[in-house]
């Protein structure tokens, strides 16, 4: 398969069962809303060191968010329903708590809802205070005002917490580190408009793709030699002579379909440059489909078998 | 589920109007609600004319309704109710949960012991009111007897106009409440004069002192 002079290899990526999260964080204007969405998915690149894998899924206008603020939508996934809710509490301590005017509300509806502020209004000292109030379709929920020193700080009680899916990505290969930047840019434009996703490393876009295992033995993972542009010729290498630079996308979803249809947007928008731009291959991470539950097989999806 | 309408008879005694809620009367016909007894010599249709309509939501209406008709929405635990006139003492009293409306005048009493739920009072209220409650929202447009939130131990009072001064309950000053924008928004959905209401500056105060201490008064300023 070629699109646009670039090779779509037939192979697919590996992606795994995770727990997922979504949070709305508002805030005063939108300035303090990025505050402390930032602060809240920083350090969320890869739950191998970081717990979660989080980031920012779009802006909310004033009409979408609970109290009418401006504000934004972040996902958070983890392994498993302890770490997340682990996280997500720490995370709303040091994150959106001690954020000025920042609040934060459920932005998902399950059957397992974890804490939001369930355990962080005990920062209220005996001072923070309930209120029961019904949404729109009457539902009644249950919102935390802890008193602080900007005022006070408002969080509902708990948040939803629903199966999801890491992991899926792609690989761009091309002939120039600041072309296949520039490809993976565009990627990550596309796949931002896209609802239910999010890329959680920095800028959306990962240099140091890793394989499993190491030649030293406390390493459990190590760099993934097989797509080093420097290693060609020292290991059984997956680049041609033409391939200077890789950078991989990671998307992690909350359904099957969100991640597809991201991986689409973002593969075409990245083949967009073409070959005459430098852009060579489009390539996928996986481990021989042994370990993950879910395989993103490039081809099908790009030809839109798979939806 | 049903809208019930009970439509008041001109009386010459208080009535007690414990029994007319949208839990209890779900499912009855209009023929049971008339025949139900609201003392040992009355029924519901000695007082009220009585009407059902199905509907997607328990909801109670009452209609020429006066200071006679007491205790309407005691310990009411989910639906809704809409006093279009007066209310007597004792309204919304003990109330678990569920929106109570009245858009007029009220005794005494209102939201007394409630513990969770909105009452949400368009007239004046008379005295104790909001007393000994424990949790919930009463919000009042119009004007405040004596003794407001005597013994209050939680909850939110909300009022369009300053109280009496009482000296067991703390002035804590001017401040502007981002939760006020979420309460305001559920008012949107109801048939009331709350709905109007959107300016989150408040002065809070918090009692009663003389108890627990942990309930407030906010006072929306124009």
């Amino acid at each position: 398969m070629v699109i646009n002079g670039v090779d779509i290899d037939d192979t697919f990526a590996e992606a795994f069962n995770m727990r997922g999260t979504r949070i709305l964080i508002t805030a005063q204007n939108l300035r303090w809303a990025y505050n402390a969405a930032n602060a809240m998915t920083g350090f969320a690149t890869s739950v191998i060191g970081c717990g979660v894998e989080a980031g920012i899924e779009r802006e909310l206008t004033e009409n979408e968010t609970p109290d009418g603020r401006p504000g934004l939508s972040v996902l958070m996934f983890a392994m498993g329903s302890k770490v997340l809710m682990q996280q997500l509490e720490t995370r709303m301590g040091q994150c959106i708590l001690t954020c000025p005017t920042a609040a934060a509300f459920a932005g998902i509806e399950s059957e397992d809802m974890i804490s939001l502020g369930k355990h962080l209004r005990f920062f209220g000292d005996g001072h923070q205070v309930s209120k029961q109030i019904p949404d729109a379709n009457g539902k009644l929920k249950r919102y935390w005002r802890i008193p602080v020193m900007d005022g006070e700080f408002l969080t509902e009680e708990t948040t939803g917490m629903v199966r999801a899916i890491g992991g899926g990505n792609f690989l761009v290969l091309g002939a120039s580190q600041a072309q296949v930047l520039t490809a993976c840019e565009a990627a990550i434009d596309a796949m931002r408009q896209l609802p239910n996703v999010i890329m959680p490393f920095p800028g959306g876009v990962v240099r140091s793709g890793s394989k499993v295992g190491s030649k030293y033995p406390k390493m459990f993972a190590s760099t993934n030699d097989a797509f080093c542009p420097t290693l060609k010729g020292v290991v059984k290498s997956e680049l041609d002579p033409r391939v200077e630079s890789v950078m991989e996308i990671v998307v992690n979803g909350l359904t099957f379909e969100d991640i597809a249809v991201s991986m689409k947007a973002g593969i075409e928008a990245a083949c967009g440059l073409g070959k005459d731009n430098g852009i060579l291959r489009i390539s996928a991470g996986n481990y021989g489909g042994k370990l993950g539950q879910h395989h993103f097989k490039l081809r099908p999806i790009l030809s839109g078998e798979v939806k | 589920m049903s809208h019930i309408t009970f439509t008041a008879k001109p009386v010459t005694r208080h009535i007690d109007c414990r029994l007319l809620l949208p839990t209890l009367l779900s499912g009855k016909s209009m023929a049971e609600i008339s025949a139900m007894r609201l003392a040992a010599d009355l029924t519901v249709a000695d007082v009220f004319e009585v009407s059902v309509e199905a509907d997607e939501a328990h909801t109670i209406t009452f209609l020429n309704t006066t200071s006679a008709h007491q205790y309407i929405g005691f310990a009411m635990t989910a639906g809704q109710i809409i006093v279009a006139g007066d209310a007597g003492d004792y309204l919304g009293a003990q109330l678990q949960n569920g929106v109570l409306i009245c858009k007029g005048n009220v005794g005494a009493r209102a939201g007394d012991r409630m513990r969770r739920g909105m009452l949400l009072i368009e007239g004046n209220v008379g005295e104790y009111c909001g007393s000994d409650m424990m949790a919930g929202t009463l919000g009042v447009l119009g004007t405040t007897g004596a003794y407001l939130g005597y013994g209050m131990k939680r909850g939110t009072l909300l009022l369009a106009h300053a109280p009496t001064a009482q000296a067991t309950w703390i002035d804590c000053g001017l401040h502007k409440l981002p939760f006020l924008n979420i309460l305001y928004k559920s008012f949107k959905r109801l048939d009331t004069r709350f709905a109007q209401i959107n300016s989150q500056r408040v002065q809070r105060l918090a009692g009663d002192m003389g108890g627990l201490g942990k309930a407030e008064m906010l006072i929306i300023q124009p």
